[in-house]
């Protein structure tokens, strides 16, 4: 796995059985036990 | 990765100092795989819960899904007890069956946002949808917003906020 970053964002893949997802992770410079994750709409379901 | 509803919500909560996680289903953008009308993108969303989980040792997870991932991301609510609740923007309970209704059943914090100009997440079914649900439960309807939010995604990113802040 490659992670990248971008400013205070890292990009990078997660694994999940043989599927890899890519994903943005911003980290919290204070608080980390807590985060949000936020699901996109998909782009094959009405066009989106 | 681009879409205006995320990139509010995810803007909000990083400008906020909170981590935030966001990532494409399989088969869209640099994800790898194929579509699979559900089933496979409710395990996206699990192994990334998982990820936080395991790999960030995040304790507290809130979910946060637009349209088709208001569906998908909220019906993995119940997947760990590290999962506090959701907020859902835009639930497409019409389009996309009764399956993931069920799914996102739960008596942990979860908040609705509708707009009311929305006619693919019809506003007029709305109250219905809403009162299926268990609480703790609370809605913000968006005036002026259809679907796709232009022009009010920073305001629905700061109701998640808001709420987000009320059950952390």
């Amino acid at each position: 796995m490659i992670n990248l970053f971008m400013g205070d964002i890292e990009v990078f893949f997660i694994e999940n059985n043989d599927i890899q997802l890519e994903a943005e992770y911003y980290e919290s410079t204070s608080d980390k036990s807590s985060a949000i994750l936020i699901c996109h709409p998909h782009p094959q379901f009405l066009g989106i | 990765m681009y879409n205006n509803v995320v990139s509010a919500v995810f803007n909000t909560f990083m400008n906020s100092n909170i981590s935030s996680l966001r990532f494409n289903f399989r088969a869209v953008g640099r994800s790898t795989g194929t579509h699979s009308s559900g089933r496979g993108e409710l395990s996206d969303v699990k192994g990334c819960i998982d990820y936080l989980i395991s790999n960030k040792k995040v304790e507290k997870v809130f979910i946060c899904g637009y349209s088709y991932g208001a569906a998908i991301g909220c019906s993995t609510v119940n997947h760990s007890e590290k999962v506090i609740g959701y907020a859902s923007i835009s639930f497409p309970w019409d389009f996309i069956g009764p399956k993931y209704k069920k799914l996102s059943q739960t008596n942990k914090p979860k908040i609705f946002l509708q707009g009311d100009q929305d006619n693919v997440a019809n506003f007029n079914n709305f109250q219905s949808h809403y009162d299926f649900y268990e609480e703790p439960k609370e809605f913000k309807i968006i005036n002026g917003a259809d679907h796709f939010y232009g022009g009010y995604e920073r305001q629905a990113a700061e109701e998640v906020f808001k709420f987000f802040q009320t059950i952390i």
